[in-house]
């Protein structure tokens, strides 16, 4: 025993977008400690954004730089091709869903109030407010770009837990219908918490067989280790579970609805757009990289999980009469889609990274769309709050024609229409599907479209064909980051479905190393 | 043969104990077992080479985890017990079918694996538990090991966000509090002092026992309205102290008062 330890070399270049973002919170915790109420959403917002665009730039600056072909921070954290092009999306996602946080009272005035209580009237009248939410949504920044990136199972399992944590909370801090909110925050957490201790069980036991935690290392040992496939395969079954619980996917999306109806809508937001990226991202490199030798097994199962979330996400959001439940079981839906890509392995390598890139740009895509979406729920308002009952937004599109076009159109991409981003979306995951000899798949998941199709028509039908209702939901007049956001999401949207080449050719890219080992 | 006779005797009384916790009524009795199971646990991590996370193990979980628990159920309440209504029909047979088939398949499962033989810790102790764990957090885990900081973080300001309340009047002292009650005492008339305890002439000094008055009847006011409803539930209110609450709220009554609930006292 000679009681030296070399000291661990960390990359920090490579991870700086990551700590440039928990440096920022930090800062963030700091602000809520020593500067004066009034000044802290003045100073926070700055902090917030230029963290997140310092990251952006930092993310581009990699990619300029040349993408690292090994391990970074003692190979724990791989900052590749597919993680880079992830950060960048997540970050873009989170800066406009932050634009969403700091527009208005979304938040609750005090959380410890109970609801409905004299307390909680006094702090609305004096204007309290949590600007806590800055920090806390930076920390699951941090968490969604650590959780795609990750080289081994334990710094997975905590980016997960760090994404989760500060989402749990933030759940449950909405202004109006805190019942609600609250729910939907403990519902979240206690499911949460479970999926983890899935994920934790699913490592231990892949730990038993490959004796290792490294993604490499497991795929090296699948060919190795003999006798022990019953660890492997139970471990493989139990660290799917915990992932596909974040992506909610079939059976286990029940959360969703729950969770997205339930937590302020910028967060719902942020959680539809940045938590499904990061999560997609973590199931690829887990599935690819660490049990791609195993795809025979595995596929099948993840066939079914594909074909099932289609079904229930598609055919579950037609009975919705909440705006956000139904925007919530369409994530679902989106989730099986993206999983056909998923399962779209070949032996190739130009098929991995041709279905790759096609789920990096429908993730782009789909995030940009839902956001925009969530940014038009919160516009359309009631005397209580958004304007939640579907039918409360009937002949929306007589009284403000523009908004409600801008919906439709999100909704259209949501379909899938072509001249929107949705639809080449869709084609790509598909089109390398069938490459992939996923046939049936697609076919199931140009039918589940077809059927999700429906019911944004439906929506669609009900604001531009029906008549207003006297007591009508009025239409707030955006701030300038809501109005922003929408923007930028309606460009994004026609941009991609217009003219998708330089992202799509971006996202090839990106796909073209694969994940590094 | 000494790790193998620890193993057994533990092995039998940590999932003797695991059951308790899991089938026992009362949740300090499950928060207790608990801790026995967290026990075991450590000694058999001590007894295989492990004394690092015999030593965490101990200190984290049964020392700082267990008594949070136990914190928490006292303030819940220690009586208070979970409702056993199920809200989704037949969850609980269905819950129950698929926990025993989870538990079977892992079973079978583990069971089943041709396990290599075990490796032993030495190679990984050469230089000593503790720096060699050292070296793997310091190293190759570090960074796992310095985001861990975010979570913590996360946790505390997660803490303040949901159960700090900032004061929004000022707080009340000891001399604003005396005035109030003697303010009521003049107007309403209501005893300022304290209340009384189990009497001079009290045959116990349990506090759900009433202070007896000289002549052996009870005093109304040192009744506890708390342990009454507790002893009125359960079923064992003296007679005596049943008929004094039953008085008064007939006479609460017939003046026209508003029931007040039972404990409520005016200093809250």
């Amino acid at each position: 025993m000679n009681g030296t330890i070399q000291a661990p070399t960390l990359e920090y270049a490579q991870l700086a977008p990551m700590l440039v973002v928990f440096g920022a919170a930090i800062v963030g915790v700091l602000v809520e400690a020593f500067a004066p109420r009034y000044l802290r959403s003045a100073i926070h917002v700055p902090i917030t954004l230029l963290s997140l665009a310092g990251a952006f730039a930092l993310t581009i600056w990699q990619v300029v730089k040349g993408v690292p072909t090994k391990p970074a921070a003692m190979g724990a954290v791989a900052v590749d091709g597919p993680s880079l092009f992830i950060w960048g999306t997540i970050l873009v996602l989170a800066f406009v869903s932050v634009l969403l946080i700091n527009d208005e009272d979304h938040f609750v005035a005090a959380a410890a109030a109970v609801p409905g209580s004299a307390e909680e009237e006094q702090a609305l009248h004096e204007g309290a407010g949590h600007t806590e939410v800055y920090p806390l949504a930076l920390f699951a920044v941090g968490g969604m770009l650590l959780f795609p990136a990750s080289n081994d199972l334990l710094v997975m399992f905590v980016a997960l837990e760090v994404m989760s944590l500060p989402l749990y909370l933030l759940c449950g801090l909405a202004r109006r219908r805190r019942l609600l909110s609250q729910e939907a925050a403990v519902k979240y957490f206690l499911l949460g918490a479970f999926s983890s201790a899935f994920f934790l069980y699913g490592t231990a036991l892949l730990y038993g067989y490959a004796g290792s935690i490294d993604l490499a290392k497991i795929s090296a040992a699948l060919g190795v280790v003999g006798g022990q496939e019953t660890l492997l395969y139970i471990g493989v079954a139990m660290l799917g579970v915990g992932l596909l619980f974040k992506i909610g996917a079939a059976p286990f999306q029940a959360w969703k609805p729950d969770v997205y109806q339930g937590a302020p809508t910028p967060i719902t937001a942020l959680m539809a757009s940045g938590t499904l990226v990061a999560a997609f991202g973590a199931l690829l490199r887990v599935f690819w990289v660490a049990l791609g030798g195993l795809d025979w097994n595995w596929s099948p199962v993840l066939w079914a999980v594909a074909i099932l979330t289609m079904v229930v996400g598609a055919i579950l959001a037609i009975t919705q009469t909440d705006i956000k439940r139904m925007l919530a079981y369409s994530s679902i839906a989106h989730g099986g889609f993206l999983l056909v890509g998923v399962v779209a392995t070949g032996a190739a390598a130009g098929q991995n990274s041709k279905a790759l890139s096609a789920i990096l740009f429908y993730l782009v895509a789909y995030g940009f769309t839902t956001v925009g979406a969530f940014a038009v729920v919160t516009m359309v308002r009631d005397a209580g709050g958004e304007a939640w009952h579907l039918s409360r937004w009937a002949g929306l599109g007589k009284r403000s024609p523009l908004l409600a076009g801008i919906f439709a159109f999100f909704l259209l991409a949501f379909a899938g229409i072509p001249l929107t981003s949705g639809f080449f979306g869709k084609y790509a995951v598909f089109q390398a599907a069938v490459a992939g000899g996923a046939t049936p798949l697609v076919i199931v998941g140009v039918v589940a479209s077809a059927v999700a199709a429906f019911f944004y028509v439906r929506v669609i039908v009900l604001m531009f064909f029906s008549d207003p209702a006297a007591d009508g939901p009025s239409v707030v007049l955006p701030s300038r980051g809501t109005a922003a956001v929408v923007g930028v999401a309606v460009l994004a949207t026609v941009f991609l479905g217009v003219f998708p080449q330089p992202v799509l050719h971006l996202a090839q890219n990106a796909a073209q190393s694969l994940f590094i080992r | 043969m000494g790790e193998s006779i620890t193993f057994w005797v533990l092995a039998v009384v940590s999932v003797i104990a695991a059951l308790g916790l899991v089938f026992s009524r009362r949740a300090v009795y499950s928060a207790l077992m608990l801790g026995v199971v967290m026990f075991s646990l450590a000694v058999l991590y001590a007894v295989q080479d492990a004394p690092f996370l015999a030593a965490v193990q101990i200190i984290v979980y049964t020392g700082a985890v267990m008594m949070l628990f136990l914190f928490v159920l006292m303030l819940v309440g220690v009586d208070s017990s979970d409702s056993l209504v199920e809200t989704i029909r037949g969850q609980r047979f269905w819950a129950v079918l698929a926990g025993l088939a989870f538990a079977a398949l892992l079973g079978l499962g583990i069971g089943n694996a041709v396990l290599s033989p075990p490796k032993g810790l030495a190679a990984a102790n050469r230089a000593g538990n503790v720096p060699s764990l050292a070296e793997l957090i310091f190293t190759r885990h570090v960074f796992a090991f310095e985001v861990t900081s975010a979570l913590l973080i996360t946790a505390a300001l997660g803490a303040m966000v949901l159960a700090h309340r900032e004061r929004a009047e000022p707080k009340q002292t000891q001399k604003d509090l005396s005035r109030a009650r003697f303010v009521r005492f003049g107007q309403l008339g209501r005893n300022p002092g304290p209340l009384p305890g189990p009497g001079t002439y009290a045959r116990h000094n349990a506090i759900d026992m009433p202070a007896l008055l000289p002549d052996g009847s009870v005093s109304p006011l040192s009744v506890n309205r708390v342990v009454a409803r507790y002893e009125a539930a359960e079923g064992t209110l003296p007679p005596e102290v049943e008929r004094i609450l039953q008085e008064e709220a007939l006479s609460e009554r017939a003046n026209g008062h508003v029931a007040r609930p039972l404990g409520e006292e005016d200093g809250k």
